[in-house]
């Protein structure tokens, strides 16, 4: 019996042990995530996805394309806009770079080389993705040219920004991979940097669909050509301006829109002006937008207080900029608000009615009123989510092209188009006719100002004095503490340097 | 296998019958062989079964045996006796005093050994000796009880300390060591009462850990839970109630002290004003905290039973702040015939967590100006409009957190020895968790209704709710035979077996905006439809092992150990997936040589050595595979928007697991008779492919920046001694006084041919603080280093480099002099130096217990030296308008002041220097505890068998060199600890309490 016993208890055991886990009870699949292998759209919602790059900041965080980090380092820089808000709020971060005192640990130069990479990254893995999807040759080139043209972008923003950065132009195979490849961790020419670009741009040129042949708000051939001549407007290469420009034009797509000051507001949203446009609306029941946009540079309140502001009062046009405008020009309205600093109390009436009390509540003199979105609901879209309001950015307009393609006239030595084309984006502003007999460096002053004011507020102007060559000579006639040879280009992140084992190279000066 | 062949199995085990014996009846007396005193509820069991007795109030027992079985007769701190019965009668015994190293059972996994016969570094700690201490969770109480064994508790409500044994070992997933509860594997005890729990038995080599393989290379902290003893039905009610408070505040500027550094640091006039708040003093206060346990235990012959019932609640030192928990728990042993046992442990759980937000109060508090009041009639001071710093007291109210987590932990196995020495015993663990979450904000604006002054950023423009709900299972199924069988001299003990666990987590989540600030109203169907989001998840895993032991003992002299442990994880790719974990011990016990046997002082000795491997597996289970971020939309053309995904995260497709190999020597001692006793140790412990998340260049296109890598391998060499001197001068007077000191060295001594880790970044354009790299411990601080402070500009312009170049041109006086360490004449992130790391040189603790007549006195301290932390709140000064620490204040540099040590008032934004490494030295008075026992005789009326009523203090006073709140700094990861940047103040306890048994 009790032989029998133990025969049995162990013929169970062993049987218990070698049969009891089957080969498969550690094949557990990842759950709750999709992986390449599984999800079959893939290409394509990385192709959206890589759209979504374009609304990133998080300028405190993972890294900021549009947000407050772009705003700092592009229009708070120049002469148009100052830090603002009060005096010690981001005096360490924006206040910095609006005083040129920035150095290589400056949080938002860091996050803005951290968005644009992980934006580049993203374009970068869905053009992996999409070489291998199955999806109809046309339909694939098309999102390759979309994607392709949001990778130039990007290295567009990042060579005006750094100079020469790392060319990097495939996805790594692991933190290891791109550890050992020079190439991502070795800073690219500018030369070879804008190479990238413009092969980038030409292929969504040849492979796009023109702006009424697609969804709105997708690059069209028109987006490509227009950005694409902007590129070739910062090499100085004027003819390829011009064709490109001229091609948009003929393209009968665009027109300047008749009313500058609905531009940027809702009404002005895809409008015939557009042309690269960041677009807004809502998700998750919630507003979706670029993170931060408007609540960073809504009014705020200041001294008396009373009233629930709009925002934190960053990036508030300069003095310089509001008192320089022509008499009469319909674009100062329609980019300041200005502060009642009357001492009658009658505060400031926005256009959607909504009163912002005079100078003794507010903080700051100035507001950026293409950056205002309206809290009313029955005015513009909003559901209450003041971090990510609907508001969409003019990234690249009709008016640029317009005036790209009078500067390459005037380089050209065609002086006719190249002023009655400023005409045209002086006479919407309600400005007279510039003088027919202009030529040589007043003519091209004459451009350059009316750039100015066109896209004032529109994150153009810093990069747009660099490339003039002006930009110590502005700077400094606007106070600043501005280093020719080294202020043009923003310090590459220290930490950045650190963990390529200082195969990364800084900029002069830093 | 067949169904079919299991139940044969199992019918023909229960249904088989034992034979019947002659029965005889026992009466006995229990005494001390020393005093000859009489021991009171001593316990007497009959081997192999479930009956038993405990004396009474004269030491006397009755009790049935049979004919052949044996008596165990055992009391706390007494040497168990085994007695053989072969006739009735009366019986004399007299129990000697435990010597510690002869008579010790530890559990070591997957069985018991007694501690002479292990050839590995453990130690145990009883229950009573945790209870003592009014501690939340059990492994605090282990602080500077153990050598090798460092524990840094936090003072916050319901968190866990973390366990380091043995220097820091692997690097994710915390460093904290495993846990097995009565054999089930879990990484978490929180929900375990101190007063279930008998002994704590703690592994601490790779030979002992070995048979726990890929999860033992933190070390292993073994709980066994009480169970009942057959006989009397014993109860127990145990309590304290007490206050905690902060032991030690940062002392910050007041009023007037902030207003004159602001005004400095900022150029601006910053005046006193009517104000003069102690942000500290507003958001904390003195906390109730209070434990209550009762437990009933007893059992018939053929089962024993314990039942426990622990109610514990903690009011945080943080206004608003509440942690309950309510424990019960059942263990049940059935005793089914001579060769068949079967068990049931159960617990359950139920914790409420009123939750606030620490990070944000603390940080809060630490910054905002003395000059805003916090709430006049009301209405808030509006910190966040003047300096950009939400008002800590308002963040606290304003957000009604609950967290309730149920938890069911059961393992239940079954046992059978069908021949003497053989046994195969199956078990299986479960644990269930369920957790519901609930977060409500307030709503509230920027205004003059909420705040003294609108405006800022703090606001809350819609109320909202977000509700959120998890439940996880995980089962473990062992199966191990074990057989014991001796011949002449030689011992052998074997055991092989199996175990599976897998585990299963599902999540979800809503959230609605304005519903009603109506606590009835708090569900999600009260808000706003329009605003619903939801979300959720999961996860899975499952691991698999055969485990095997071989233990060899020649005449109780030479011992030998080997252990072989293969594990399979899912976690791991496919390819690395299975790791083999073998381990051997030595041991020679000279104390039993016949050249030993002249030298009578000495009870035991015993030298041993290990050599062993183990692992790490706690890898998040996407971490090899490429993963797709869903949901980054884009609305084209506006409207809703067109979801996308990305892929954020770049994983290492060919993470392995982490691997430690360990040599173990050392020599336990015992001498005059158990007087003095404890153990030496020397360890070197290799940790290789530890996994890291390693800061990656932004070009590698990693959202966060961090990659999960097998990036380096550290090395913990050291040294650890115990030393312990007990002795019973008299009948009145008996004391134990104790030491143990651990010496440990940590380095990095491969980095996997990959960059030096950077880490410890703290914000305010300190991007990071530490750098591990070879040759240095783990996480060593690397920063500039400070020669003092420019006095004036001749000091700015003379301090140049050797080609005469200004090496800080843009410095003003009263700025810091910083090491031009490269010498190329400027200071950059070049010039920085290792200054030392959070890994302690040293550590130690002593304790000591002295009992007179009924009085009983006892005290624990705990220090550690030779590490250094980082001050990372005052790093992170974000504005010229954040308040400052007093010391700063008063002894800020000023022209002419001379000021060596402080920098004249800035606005922050300094670099990382030694400016903020402190030293993280430290000794604590951790716990003393007076107790009194009532007098038995009166007792014994009233039916009562013990009373003692105690006081106690934990955690009363600490030296410490550290200006912030406490060196002691939990972090995730050792590339990163030791930084302080909202810490939690670790709290002083003063408690009283009874502790009554029945």
């Amino acid at each position: 019996m009790k032989n029998n016993i133990y025969c049995i208890t162990f013929l169970s055991l062993v049987l218990i042990l070698t049969t009891r886990c089957s080969s498969d009870f550690l094949d557990v699949p990842v759950q709750g995530a999709a992986t390449t292998a599984t999800d079959p759209a893939l290409a394509e919602k990385l192709v959206t996805g890589v759209y979504n790059s374009l609304i990133s900041g998080d300028a405190f965080g993972k890294g900021d394309t549009h947000g407050i980090a772009f705003i700092a380092s592009t229009n708070i820089m120049s002469d148009d806009a100052d830090k603002g808000s009060s005096p010690n709020d981001q005096r360490n971060t924006i206040g910095e770079l609006d005083d040129f005192l920035h150095g290589p640990t400056n949080v938002f130069a860091a996050s803005i080389w951290n968005g644009h990479y992980n934006a580049i990254a993203q374009c970068n893995q869905a053009l992996q993705a999409l070489e291998i999807a199955t999806v109809d040759e046309v339909t694939k080139n098309r999102w390759i040219g979309e994607v392709r043209f949001l990778r130039g972008y990007y290295y567009f923003n990042m060579v005006r920004y750094y100079g020469g950065v790392p060319a990097v132009l495939r996805v790594p195979e692991s933190a290891a991979d791109a550890n050992s490849d020079d190439t991502f961790q070795t800073r690219a020419s500018v030369d070879e940097i804008y190479s990238i670009i413009i092969g980038d741009m030409q292929f969504a040129v040849d492979n796009t669909p023109l702006k009424n042949q697609t969804q709105t708000g997708r690059i069209n051939r028109g987006t490509a050509q227009a950005m694409l001549a902007k590129v070739y407007m910062y090499r100085n290469d004027w003819q390829k301006v011009l064709d490109l420009t001229t091609e948009v034009v003929n393209s009968g797509l665009y027109d300047l829109l008749s009313d500058y000051e609905l531009i940027w507001r809702f009404e002005g949203n895809n409008s015939i002006e557009s042309i690269f446009e960041i677009q807004t609306g809502t998700f998750n029941n919630t507003d979706y937008g670029v993170r931060g946009y408007c609540v960073w540079q809504g009014p705020r309140v200041g001294g008396l207080g009373g009233w629930r502001d709009l925002g934190f009062g960053f990036c508030t046009p300069s003095r310089n900029l509001v008192e320089s405008y022509e008499q009469g020009d319909v674009r100062r309205n329609a980019t300041v608000i200005e502060i009642d600093d009357s001492g009658n109390h009658t505060g400031t009436i926005l256009y959607d009615g909504f009163r912002i009390p005079s100078k003794d509540s507010v903080e700051n003199f100035f507001y950026n009123y293409k950056a205002y979105h309206s809290e009313l609901m029955t005015i513009e879209p909003f559901l209450g989510n003041r971090d990510n309001k609907q508001k969409n950015i003019h990234v690249l307009r009709y008016a640029d092209v317009i005036l790209m393609q009078a500067e390459a006239s005037f380089e050209l030595n065609d002086v006719s188009l190249a002023i009655s084309n400023v005409n045209k984006v002086r006479k919407r502003a309600s400005l007279g006719n510039l003088d027919n007999s202009l030529s040589g460096t007043a003519l091209q002053e004459a451009i350059w100002k009316e750039r100015r004011y066109e896209f004032a507020m529109e994150h153009d102007r810093f990069f747009d004095i660099v490339r003039q060559g002006r930009a110590e000579m502005i700077m400094k006639a606007d106070g600043k503490n501005f280093i020719a040879g080294k202020h043009e280009l923003l310090p590459v992140p220290a930490l950045q340097i650190e963990l390529s084992g200082g195969r990364l190279t800084q900029n002069p000066g830093y | 296998m067949t169904n079919a062949r299991i139940y044969s199995l199992f019918f023909i085990v229960f249904f088989y019958s034992s034979l019947s014996a002659q029965t005889w009846t026992i009466t006995g007396n229990i005494s001390d062989a020393e005093t000859n005193e009489s021991i009171i509820g001593a316990s007497i069991a009959v081997k192999g079964t479930f009956k038993g007795t405990i004396t009474g109030i004269d030491g006397n027992f009755e009790i049935e045996v049979s004919d052949g079985e044996t008596l165990v007769i055992s009391y706390i701190g007494y040497a168990t006796q085994e007695l053989v019965i072969t006739q009735s009668g009366n019986h004399i015994i007299q129990l000697r005093q435990e010597s510690v190293l002869l008579n010790q059972v530890i559990v070591v996994g997957y069985g018991t050994q007694r501690k002479v016969d292990i050839t590995g570094a453990t130690a145990s700690v009883k229950g009573e000796e945790l209870l003592k201490q009014p501690v939340m969770t059990a492994t605090q109480a282990l602080q500077g009880k153990v050598a090798g064994v460092q524990i840094i508790s936090s003072g916050r409500p319901g968190s866990s300390p973390d366990v380091r044994i043995r220097g820091t070992g692997t690097a994710l997933a915390g460093t904290t060591a495993l846990f097995v509860v009565d054999g089930v594997l879990t990484d978490d005890i929180s929900n375990i009462n101190t007063s279930d729990i008998v002994t704590m038995d703690v592994l601490k080599d790779a030979s002992s850990t070995a048979i726990y393989g890929a999860r033992g290379a933190n070390g292993v902290v073994i709980i066994t839970t009480r169970k009942g003893v057959s006989g009397v039905t014993k109860m127990n009610y145990n309590n304290f109630i007490g206050f905690r408070n902060a032991t030690r505040l940062v002392e910050m500027a007041n009023a007037e002290q902030y207003a004159n550094y602001a005004s400095a640091a900022t150029g601006q006039s910053v005046l006193p004003g009517d104000f003069d708040t102690n942000w500290y003093g507003e958001i904390l206060r003195n906390a109730l905290t209070q434990n209550h346990n009762f437990s009933l235990s007893g059992g018939s012959e053929r089962s024993t039973h314990f039942l426990g019932f622990g109610y514990m609640e903690d009011e945080g030192i943080v206004l608003n702040n509440k942690f309950i928990r309510l424990n019960v728990r059942t263990n049940l042993d059935f005793n089914i015939n001579s060769y068949v046992n079967v068990g049931i442990n159960g617990s359950f759980t139920r914790s409420n967590d009123k939750d606030v937000n620490l990070g944000t109060a603390y940080n809060n508090a630490y910054r905002a100006a003395p000059i805003i009041p916090s709430v006049v009639d009301g209405r808030y001071g509006n910190t966040s409009e003047y300096q950009n710093v939400g008002n800590a007291v308002l963040d606290l109210n304003n957000n009604d957190n609950l967290a309730i987590r149920n938890r069911l932990q059961t393992s239940a196995y079954v046992e059978i020895k069908p021949i003497k020495g053989l046994s195969f015993r199956s078990m299986l663990g479960t644990d269930l968790l369920n957790g519901n979450n609930r977060r409500y904000n307030f709503q509230f604006f920027n205004d003059e209704i909420t705040f003294l002054k609108a405006g800022g950023n703090q606001r809350s423009e819609r109320s909202s709710l977000s509700v959120g709900n998890d439940n996880s299972f995980r089962w473990v199924w062992d199966n191990i035979v074990s057989y014991e069988t001796s011949i002449n001299e030689h011992s052998f003990k074997f055991i092989a077996g199996t175990t599976a666990e897998a585990f299963s987590l599902q999540w979800a989540s809503a959230r609605r905006e304005e519903v009603p600030a109506i606590k009835d109203l708090w569900y999600i169907t009260t808000g706003n439809a329009n605003t619903s989001t939801n979300d959720g998840g999961g996860d899975k895993w499952a691991r698999n092992s055969y485990i095997s032991r071989v233990n060899y003992n020649f005449s109780d002299k030479y011992l030998f150990t080997g252990t072989l442990r293969a594990d399979g994880s899912s976690r791991i790719s496919k390819d690395n997936r299975w790791g083999i974990f073998p381990s051997v011990g030595l041991g020679w016990v000279l104390s039993n040589e016949p050249f030993m046997q002249g030298i009578s002082f000495v009870e035991t000795l015993k030298l041993r050595s290990s050599w062993g491997r183990v692992g790490n597996d706690r890898v998040p289970p996407d971490a090899f595979t490429v993963t797709v971020t869903p949901n980054l939309a884009y609305p084209f053309g506006g409207g809703i928007a067109t979801p996308g995904s990305a892929i954020t995260q770049i994983k290492d497709p060919n993470l392995k697991w982490e691997t430690t190999e360990e040599f173990d020597l050392g020599l336990e001692y015992s001498l005059w008779n158990g007087k003095l006793y404890g153990e030496f140790g020397f360890y070197d412990k290799k940790s290789r492919d530890l996994l890291i998340n390693v800061q990656v260049p932004a070009v590698v296109g990693d959202e966060d920046g961090v990659v999960l890598t097998n990036a380096a391998s550290i090395q913990n060499t050291g040294f650890e001694m115990s030393l312990n001197w007990r002795n019973r001068v008299n009948e009145d007077f008996t004391y134990r006084v104790g030491g143990n000191l651990t010496l440990n060295r940590n380095r990095v001594i491969g980095l996997n041919g990959g960059q030096p880790i950077l880490d410890g970044g703290i914000g305010a354009g300190q991007i990071y603080t530490t750098r591990t790299d070879n040759n240095h411990p783990i996480g060593s601080f690397y920063v500039l280093q400070v020669l003092g402070i420019f006095q004036n500009s001749e000091e700015i312009n003379a301090y140049t480099s050797s080609s005469g170049q200004v090496i800080q041109p843009g410095a003003s006086p009263g700025d810091f002099r910083y090491l031009d360490v490269n010498g190329d004449g400027r200071i950059d992130d070049n010039d920085r130096v290792f200054v030392g790391s959070y890994q302690p040189k040293a550590y130690f603790g002593i304790n000591g217990e002295f009992s007179y007549k009924a009085f009983d006195f006892s005290m624990d301290i705990y220090g550690n030296v030779g590490n250094v932390v980082y001050n990372g709140k005052k790093a992170l000064r974000l504005s010229g308008l954040d308040n400052v620490e007093r010391s700063l204040a008063f002894g800020r540099w000023t022209p002419g002041s001379g000021i060596q040590d402080e920098p004249l008032a800035n606005s922050g934004f300094l670099p990382a220097s030694t400016y903020y490494v402190e030293s993280g030295d430290f000794i604590r008075l951790n716990n003393i505890t007076i107790s009194y026992n009532l007098p038995k005789r009166l007792l014994a009326s009233a039916r009562i068998e013990n009373a003692r009523i105690f006081v106690t203090g934990q955690n009363v006073y600490t030296l410490q060199k550290f200006t912030g709140f406490t060196p002691e700094l939990l972090d995730s990861s050792p590339t990163r600890s030791g930084i302080e940047l909202n810490a939690y103040p670790t709290t002083r306890t003063f408690a009283c309490g009874v502790n009554i048994s029945f």
